[in-house]
């Protein structure tokens, strides 16, 4: 019978606001003893920047240090900065614009497809926490074009063979997310249904798993672990939510664009369907791909030709001359810092559990390339946005020595409770993080 | 700034000799512990999102609505090849559920609809005669074999629990559908061979009904393609060829040889093109939509009409247009409704497939033409040849210049005299120079710049004054033939080629040329090949 079959082994955190009221003594854990978890978030752009217009000019913490040019739209919350200039992707640039995001991103090289040999930072981050409805995450992504291979359309891998493509659509989002605003419907009985022939799913798959061989065997537990997912998802579906209203995308932005193009009001609409997730904690682990490795999409919407930003602004192709290109692609970076900007302020403006969605995150930044025009390593563009629940200092900027990008992901992994001793492989595995980063 | 050092190194590691790559099962990094792969193997092959969405619409109507799935991905230019490789992702199941329970919804809207799809609609849960039929009917197509009755068993449990609850069987019936189509034994073809005296897997009859279905129609078997397995008809190449040459008589082959189309030309690319409609205005979604449906009109027209010589195509002069495209070429043509097929005259060259929009307008920048990509496509896609991608540190743009007045092929040439650029550029520019004659959207031109467009070059020892000569080379290029089979061969084997197929592919090439060199008859010899029917295990 199906009856209460939705209750029983229940393991979900259900999705509920975050409360003071629901802390310990100390302010430090729930008054059941669990831990504040920290929200995570990997933020992409593709095709680089010029390092000369992106690092600020002097390091140290709060007044020592200022914006760069390129950093100046994330003035409003400078607090919540950390800038890590001076690293250097370590990973082989066999495939340019393959080999230097697979490291930035998982710490190890590309394999020739476009695919990864390691999971990247956000799925070792999501397996630290999975008790939420989307225990693997929620991946969305702006530009939908890339010129370097469809995998590097996304930017999360499980692991070799297993990535988390985005999703391009705020209104295929919000149809996820709606279903947890507060509501006072009764319960739909089609979800006890739903569970219910997943389990018949389940058991169909066991007969042919016995069948596979090892690679066809962690190809079809990937697809079990979404099966998983989905029935808890369903049991938290089943139960009372009170999260408020989330944002629809065509009431609140009816002229946002096509799904897949780079526009302001897309951004928008994304950065408030994600803060709604986090703040309701549905997911704690998301990636948004703002745009793609090697992102041949137009940046019209930043006031530039509409080309694509990788050739005729990245590589400077444009027949108007690569002073002109030059100057485009600045715009474009300040552009793309701003986007960052609409996220990171409304976590700033998000209240939690204890101070706001960004003391409680780490957003980790990052792109394709270092220098645009020469697919360049050194230098590499790497933020870390967020206090992640009061282990980063912020409002820092440190310059490295040409060390090896991996150790900022690796600083992110152990402040977030990893127990890993290194991150990467070959060339990009580290052992050890950024230490200035980190609260004393 | 270029670092010459560096690049020197990267030359040697790429090895950018340009000999064609036939076959190469390059693989630099599998990942960690995995050896490159020397042998195929059998594997599970996710449906595309053609094969899914036709597969649905055979199983519960061509009137159901299947929402989008997550997006089929290229890997070695085909979808199938991803397929192959690739796991869903969790978002993948769920966009899966919800597609299904929407189609399933529609067929199950009414109760003629139920009966219509099964002969019978269950009154009760222990209407066990119309059950039984509707799940082992609907089963057999959906599993591309016949159930088992386990199987039987466990949708007969999902359909008395939520017919049950419900106090609806027919609600049962479509719950216990949604399930067996979300269970992977549907959503992967599942072909893994059995044993054989040969010391090799062979394919059960029921497994090449399977592949039979996917590589030449992109959906499941029909009922006739069963019922031969059924009778082990397709355990022998002449039992194959039989079935194959059925189903190449039907308009399901024609769809998906175009999918395959799409898959080889990248159209996909040409849908996201972007051009500067200040320099170009005529170009429009309606106008790029016209250039990717005369491409697919040819190659139909040679494949399933004329049955022709594939190859004929590379240097046709004909093609198919609407009153849009004729305009936008120039072409003298009278006006009438819908495509039709007209001559290409002498005067601007525009030969075959390289001279159409989609070809051309795909491989080239917003605000100029691309030799670069042009002849990067031809070499790669074309004639199989293996073009590296850029060394790292090399500034890319020095084929640029806003002076008025220089060509772009004298900037290219300036271009290869660098030596860090030469290697690989010398495989591309001099062929895609050939088609400067045809500006970003593919418009006839007679200059650049101010100065007259020299469109002659060489391929391979081969000289060329104009596009037309270009074409007719490459079509007369010893590698054409052979790499027209190697691209139709990875995709109906969904993987990279590999060493141990080069046996395979020289004699699937031999025959191509010696029939015509026709494509229908290349998916006969292909699909009854031993090499389609017989397989490596994977190692456990």
């Amino acid at each position: 019978m199906l009856r209460g079959v939705l209750a029983a082994g229940a393991t979900v955190a259900l999705p509920l606001p975050r409360l003071a009221g629901m802390l310990d003594g100390n302010g430090l854990a729930y008054a059941d003893g669990q831990k504040l978890p920290v929200r995570f978030g990997t933020w992409f752009f593709g095709n680089g920047i010029i390092p000369s217009r992106w690092n600020p000019k002097n390091v140290g913490v709060g007044a020592d240090w200022a914006l760069s040019e390129a950093l100046a739209p994330l003035l409003a919350v400078k607090p919540w900065l950390s800038v890590i200039s001076g690293m250097q992707n370590k990973v082989p640039g066999l495939y340019a614009h393959k080999s230097y995001p697979a490291g930035a991103l998982t710490g190890a090289q590309a394999m020739a497809a476009g695919d990864v040999q390691l999971p990247s930072i956000d799925q070792l981050i999501a397996k630290l926490n999975p008790a939420t409805a989307f225990p693997s995450g929620l991946h969305a992504g702006l530009c939908n074009t890339t010129g370097a291979g469809a995998l590097d359309l996304c930017c999360s891998f499980n692991g070799p063979n297993q990535p988390n493509p985005p999703d391009y659509s705020p209104t295929s989002l919000f149809s996820k997310l709606t279903q947890f605003s507060t509501n006072t419907r009764a319960t739909d009985p089609s979800l006890l249904r739903r569970k219910r022939i997943l389990d018949a799913v389940n058991e169909d798959a066991k007969a042919l798993r016995t069948r596979l061989g090892a690679e066809d065997k962690s190809r079809l537990d990937r697809h079990l672990t979404g099966v998983d997912e989905l029935q808890q998802r369903l049991v938290s579906l089943a139960a009372p939510h009170v999260c408020g209203d989330v944002t629809d995308p065509k009431v609140a932005y009816p002229d946002r664009g096509d799904d897949g193009v780079i526009t302001k009001a897309r951004n928008q609409a994304f950065a408030e369907l994600l803060v709604f997730a986090m703040s309701c904690d549905v997911t704690r682990v998301f990636t948004y791909l703002f745009s793609s490795a090697a992102c041949h999409g137009s940046y019209a919407d930043a006031g530039l030709d509409n080309v694509t930003f990788h050739e005729d602004y990245g590589h400077r192709k444009s027949p108007r001359g690569s002073e002109m290109a030059t100057e485009g692609f600045q715009q474009g970076v300040t552009y793309t810092m701003a986007r960052l900007a609409e996220l990171l302020e409304r976590m700033k403006n998000t209240p939690d559990v204890t101070g706001t969605l960004l003391d409680n995150s780490a957003i980790y930044i990052t792109s394709c390339v270092a220098d645009s025009i020469n697919h360049g390593n050194t230098d590499f563009p790497l933020l870390l946005a967020g206090k992640a629940g009061g282990a980063f200092k912020g409002d820092v900027h440190v310059r490295g020595n040409d060390d090896s990008v991996s150790r900022v992901p690796f600083t992110v992994l152990k402040a977030l409770g990893g127990t890993a001793t290194s991150f990467g492989l070959d060339e990009g595995r580290v052992e050890t993080g950024v230490p200035e980063l980190l609260k004393a | 700034m270029v670092r010459f050092g560096l690049v020197i190194a990267a030359l040697t590691l790429f090895g950018c000799e340009g000999s064609i790559a036939l076959p190469a099962p390059v693989i630099a990094h599998p990942g960690p512990g995995i050896e490159p792969l020397q042998q195929p193997v059998a594997r599970l092959h996710l449906l595309t999102t053609a094969q899914f969405t036709n597969s649905l619409h055979d199983l519960l109507g061509a009137d159901v609505v299947v929402s989008e799935v997550e997006p089929d991905v290229d890997q070695d230019g085909f979808a199938s090849v991803a397929a192959s490789q690739l796991a869903i992702s969790p978002a993948g199941v769920e966009a899966y559920e919800k597609a299904i329970g929407g189609a399933t919804e529609v067929a199950f809207a009414t109760d003629a609809k139920i009966v219509a799809l099964f002969g019978c609609s269950p009154i009760s849960v222990s209407d066990l005669g119309c059950l039984r039929k509707a799940l082992t009917t609907l089963g057999r197509r959906a599993y591309r074999r016949p159930l088992t009755e386990a199987e039987v068993q466990r949708f007969l449990s999902v359909v008395t629990d939520i017919g049950t609850e419900s106090s609806d069987a027919r609600e049962g019936l479509r719950y216990a559908i949604w399930a067996m189509l979300e269970s992977p034994s549907f959503l992967y073809r599942t072909e893994l061979g059995e044993p054989d005296p040969t010391g090799r897997l062979k394919y059960t009859s029921a497994e090449m009904a399977s592949r039979l279905a996917a590589t030449l129609w992109a959906t499941g078997p029909d009922v006739l393609l069963l019922d031969a397995a059924d009778k082990d008809e397709l355990s022998t190449a002449a039992g194959v060829r039989a079935q194959a040459t059925r189903m190449l008589a039907d308009a399901r082959a024609r769809a998906a040889f175009a999918g395959w189309v799409d898959d080889l030309y990248n159209t996909e690319h040409l849908a996201s093109t972007i051009k500067d409609t200040t320099l170009y205005p005529s170009w429009n979604s309606s106008l790029r939509d016209a250039m990717h449906e005369e491409l697919i009109l040819r190659v139909d027209d040679l494949v399933f009409s004329r049955r022709g010589d594939f190859l004929s195509l590379y240097d046709a002069r004909t093609t198919f247009v609407n009153d849009q495209l004729a305009a936008h070429y120039g072409l003298v043509s009278p006006s009438a409704t819908g495509f039709r097929e007209v001559s290409l005259p002498d005067a601007t060259g525009r030969r075959g497939l390289l001279g159409g929009g989609a070809l051309l307008s795909s491989n080239a920048l917003p605000q100029r033409t691309s030799p670069t990509q042009r002849g990067r496509f031809v070499a790669e896609i074309m004639l199989c040849k293996s073009v590296p991608p850029p060394p790292p540190q090399v500034i890319t743009n020095i084929e640029t210049s806003a002076d008025a007045g220089v060509t772009l092929r004298s900037q290219l040439e300036l271009h290869r005299q660098n030596p860090a650029c030469s290697g690989c550029h010398t495989l591309m520019d001099p062929i895609g120079l050939g088609l400067e004659r045809f500006d970003s959207v593919a418009v006839a031109r007679e200059s650049d710049h101010g100065h007259p467009i020299d469109a002659s070059g060489v391929l391979d020892g081969a000289a060329f004054q104009s596009a037309a000569e270009l074409a007719t080379r490459v079509r007369e290029h010893p590698n054409a033939g052979p790499c027209f089979v190697k691209k139709l061969y990875t995709a109906a084997q969904g993987r990279s080629v590999l060493e141990a197929d080069t046996e395979a592919l020289n004699t699937l090439s031999a025959s191509f040329a010696a029939n015509g060199r026709r494509a229908d008859q290349a998916l006969i010899d292909l699909v009854s090949s031993d090499a389609f029917r017989y397989v490596e295990p994977q190692a456990r």
